[in-house]
């Protein structure tokens, strides 16, 4: 099972739980576009969600067909995305990961500071940052409507696609081809890939 | 309870209590229940400018404030506070501002996983 990769995601409680359900579903329609196994879920464990409340969402993108259809958690993350910077403080984000990870944040700071709160940065490879709501304002949209289960042109209107674009950086199983054909907000993910400030550890 | 309603009902000599006691809670502080890693802004007081209303004691949905008698001025609690910023609000004198969290480097509740 040591090639299923697998990436986290972490948001804040209902202010964001649509963005980062909408990057889940973007990253693993974008991974399938390029003909790979992908399964796209939130954790059932932090739900019913509250505002504010640190959220996990999860991705797996392989090259053969996934068999750990019922472990609902990834023990063992290669890239973590944390979509508000404050998270890193609150919690221990990199929990379970390999030597050789990957972590993008969503902050106007830069990688050295980001790293001054993680205790365990030696885990990291590579950090990345990108300023999404610099790159697209959130400002006029609501979070009312269907939940994105059905609304596909709606998929990864708003942040996730910037912060989906700058994960790109981060591995070779996403590309930023397929992530831009999928996502609503192309230019979102075009300005995230371009802006991200990745800093090799 | 009336006694004679103890008495129809059967109702054990321990649960016997007048209407409206009040009981010490049993625990100060829930360790299991840690809520500060759900805050972004921190709520920042001016101590100079406190009055000691105690507007900020009373509002907090989580208890996070209280008055420290002997310094007299008012105390934070950096585990419990959501960051809800109600106290901001209601502060008549605007001594509570709101900072990001990412600015100060103690406060740290890093919980191994959320729940």
């Amino acid at each position: 099972m040591s090639d299923v990769y697998e990436i986290t995601i972490w948001a804040r409680g209902v202010v964001q739980d649509m963005e980062g359900r909408h990057m889940t579903l973007i990253m693993a329609s974008s991974a399938d576009k390029d003909g790979k196994f992908v399964q796209a879920w939130d954790d059932y464990a932090d739900l019913p969600d509250r505002v504010g409340v640190p959220l996990r969402k999860y991705v797996r993108i392989s090259d053969e067909e996934i068999e750990m259809r019922y472990e609902y958690e990834n023990k063992n993350p290669s890239l973590v995305v944390i979509m508000d910077d404050t998270i890193v403080k609150g919690l221990n984000i990199l929990w379970g990961m390999d030597k050789g990870g990957v972590l993008v944040v969503n902050s106007k700071r830069s990688p050295d500071e980001i790293l001054k709160f993680i205790p365990n940065k030696d885990l990291l490879s590579k950090i990345i940052c990108v300023d999404a709501e610099e790159e697209f304002s959130m400002e006029g949209l609501d979070f009312m409507g269907s939940e994105g289960g059905v609304e596909v042109s709606a998929v990864g209107a708003g942040i996730s696609a910037v912060l989906a674009g700058a994960a790109c950086h981060g591995t070779d199983n996403l590309t930023i081809d397929s992530l831009v054909a999928v996502s609503a907000n192309k230019e979102g993910a075009k300005a995230g890939y371009e802006s991200a400030v990745v800093k090799d550890l | 309870m009336s006694k004679k309603y103890c008495e129809k009902f059967n109702i054990p000599k321990h649960l016997q209590v007048p209407l409206g006691a009040v009981l010490p809670a049993n625990k100060k502080e829930n360790k299991g229940m840690i809520t500060g890693n759900w805050r972004t802004v921190r709520p920042v007081i001016d101590h100079e400018a406190c009055t000691l209303c105690l507007n900020c004691f009373l509002f907090c949905p989580d208890a996070t404030w209280h008055l420290d008698e002997k310094e007299e001025k008012m105390v934070w609690n950096a585990d419990y506070c959501k960051g809800c910023l109600i106290c901001e609000n209601e502060c008549p004198v605007d001594c509570i501002s709101a900072v990001n969290e990412l600015e100060f480097k103690g406060g740290v509740v890093r919980l191994e996983k959320p729940f």
